[in-house]
């Protein structure tokens, strides 16, 4: 059971970074379509940049970041000051990484549910961006896939550190 | 107590939190969102702010240039060039005393030149150059800490992630931070490659030399680079001549970095997942960085800390030059224990209003310029002092027969040239200036 469930963890953490890459590579692609079709712009008149480029950016790039929380988190790739680690001991380290996690929860799920809100908000608004007219509620749609995500691997983190500390207090 | 006690004890909050390592981020989303609490007495504008502040910064065009420019450096990693780098510099370099080192020095300028980033620079030269200072009896310790203060250069020479987020946090051209890094990176390498020459001719048999290359040679190796010349001159070039925004010139770069290693079959499906899968972690790192910074810089200034302290400072009448002097001293030494990107997102926004309202002899826009790459080399210094210098440790891991006080002692010299050049760079402002001000 517990192995199926870092498996099934693992793989959803990696398939979200992979959906943040392959968006990120389309940004990459989009972005240079659009600079050569600018620069000829200049020659052939019916070449031009695509139209909303920066909105595609942005929204983009805002689901990327989003994605790629989880892998971060489960590898425990985020910064931190290790100084004291040596000295700390077993229990102690097991004791702050799992208040980190935890905390990282909390924040995880107020940043999700903020999210979810100001999704409804800007959907109550019928807002859209200013070039392609496009809802501006789906992109925060799509970010709320990674939220989510977000939230259930920092939940397993959780759940993994408090095993790591029952292990250590032992 | 009052709002501004309370921003004041903010800060030992925050580093006893960070200190009992609590992810840097968190620690100061956490600190900025209880004293916000603490502060307006409730957290119902917190959380109406919050509906749209983590989108906003995570969609913001000027941040989006930072997952771009990570990904070009992780596809420059697979790009071979490094390689080619190190070949065509020990084809000019490696027949002078001490002349492998230096071209690992050399090698890694150019590769900094399209990686934005030291640990990738630290790791991917290491993984070329080490074997090869190895075979010509260079020391432990000469090898290991010439490598990781090289890795350094990565974020020295534009593109420079680092310079990126200074930018956006103090309001200033990204185009002319580059040209003004540009020098001081230059000198960064020739200050480590004379620290290398005095260092094997003080330390006998601490490297060997190679055969004199006829010129033909060089010149074919250094045409062998063709491809880092292009995307530099592409990225930069491009910024410089307004011709894309940097947000786009990252994208070129990452777009140019990722055809090179298509070209040199370096990129295999795995290879780019294992890209994809190490842009994704540190990307996520920056940003929560940058999101907890937003949480806490909102709340400093609901206390007006950095306004208060600005107005003492200034009222000091201290010579400005002290001040700099003291606030440099202070990021050497907070360098030490923390990460550089944590280090410039917590203090720039205190530091620099302070700074601003001294009196340097030059304008704003100037002094942006100078400031932010003074900040930019102390903290890198950081990345090469031990006990937590990631560089040491990342060259380290790939030396297992080195123990890690032997590359200690190595990067020392390293380190000394460092301070030299901030304190030339400090009491020199025009070699930092002088390219901008040619240029624009």
């Amino acid at each position: 059971m517990g192995k199926t469930l870092d498996r099934g963890v693992e793989a959803l953490a990696r398939l979200s970074a992979y959906a943040g890459g392959l968006v990120l590579l389309a940004v990459v692609v989009m972005t240079c379509i659009s600079i050569t079709g600018r620069t000829l712009g200049g020659i052939a008149p019916a070449l031009g940049p695509i139209p909303g480029d920066f909105e595609l950016v942005e929204m983009g790039i805002g689901f990327a970041i989003f994605a790629f929380l989880p892998w971060c988190q489960l590898k425990r790739g985020h910064a931190t000051v290790d100084l004291l680690q040596p000295r700390f001991g077993r229990r102690m380290n097991a004791f702050t990484d799992f208040i980190s996690d935890l905390l990282m929860f909390i924040a995880a799920a107020l940043i999700g549910w903020r999210l979810w809100q100001g999704m409804l908000d800007k959907k109550g608004y019928t807002e859209t961006t200013f070039i392609l007219q496009f809802p501006v509620w789906i992109g925060y749609a799509a970010a709320l896939a990674g939220a989510v995500v977000f939230v259930v691997i920092s939940l397993y983190c959780v759940g993994r550190s408090a095993r790591l500390l029952a292990e250590a207090a032992r | 107590m009052t709002n501004f006690e309370i921003g004041l004890w903010s800060f030992p909050v925050l580093l006893a939190l960070i200190f009992l390592r609590i992810p840097i981020g968190l620690a100061m989303l956490a600190v900025g969102f209880l004293g916000n609490y603490v502060v307006t007495g409730s957290t119902s504008m917190m959380l109406s702010q919050m509906k749209h502040l983590v989108y906003g910064t995570f969609s913001s065009y000027s941040l989006s240039i930072v997952p771009l420019f990570l990904l070009m450096g992780q596809f420059a990693t697979l790009s071979g060039m490094s390689a080619a780098l190190f070949k065509a510099a020990e084809a000019w370099l490696g027949h002078r005393k001490g002349g492998v080192a230096m071209s690992a020095i050399g090698a890694c300028a150019g590769f900094g030149a399209i990686c934005g980033s030291s640990l990738a620079t630290a790791a991917t030269m290491g993984q070329v150059a080490l074997p090869e200072l190895r075979r010509y009896g260079y020391s432990g310790p000469l090898a290991t800490g010439t490598l990781a203060a090289g890795g350094t250069l990565g974020i020295l020479i534009p593109p420079s992630v680092i310079l990126v987020i200074y930018a956006i946090l103090t309001e200033q051209n990204i185009a002319k931070l580059f040209v003004a890094a540009f020098v001081p990176g230059i000198l960064a390498a020739l200050g480590y490659m004379a620290c290398i020459a005095i260092y094997v001719r003080i330390v006998p048999n601490s490297g060997g030399v190679q055969d004199r290359l006829a010129y033909g040679a060089r010149f074919r190796a250094l045409v062998a680079v063709w491809p880092v010349m292009l995307i530099f001159v592409a990225v930069v070039g491009g910024i410089y001549g307004g011709i894309f925004t940097p947000t786009e010139a990252a994208a070129v770069g990452a777009a140019g970095t990722a055809l090179i290693a298509l070209f040199s079959g370096g990129l295999g499906l795995g290879k780019t997942a294992q890209a994809v899968l190490a842009t994704a972690n540190s990307t996520a790192m920056i940003f929560l960085i940058v999101l907890g910074a937003a949480f806490f810089n909102g709340f400093l200034a609901l206390t007006q800390v950095p306004q208060h302290t600005a107005e003492w400072v200034g009222a000091l009448a201290l010579s400005p030059w002290i001040i700099l002097s003291v606030v440099l001293l202070l990021y050497l030494a907070f360098g030490c224990i923390m990460d550089s990107l944590s280090m410039i997102l917590l203090t720039v926004p205190i530091f620099f209003p302070i700074m601003m309202v001294l009196d340097f002899g030059m304008s704003a826009e100037d002094f942006g310029l100078w400031f932010g790459i003074l900040v930019l080399i102390v903290v890198e210094v950081g990345l090469i002092t031990p006990p937590v210098g990631m560089n040491l440790f990342v060259i380290n891991s790939m030396a297992r027969d080195i123990p890690i006080g032997q590359t200690f002692r190595g990067v020392f010299p390293f380190v000394l040239t460092d301070i030299i050049r901030v304190a030339i760079l400090t009491a020199f402002p025009p070699i930092t200036l002088a390219l901008v001000w040619l240029i624009y």
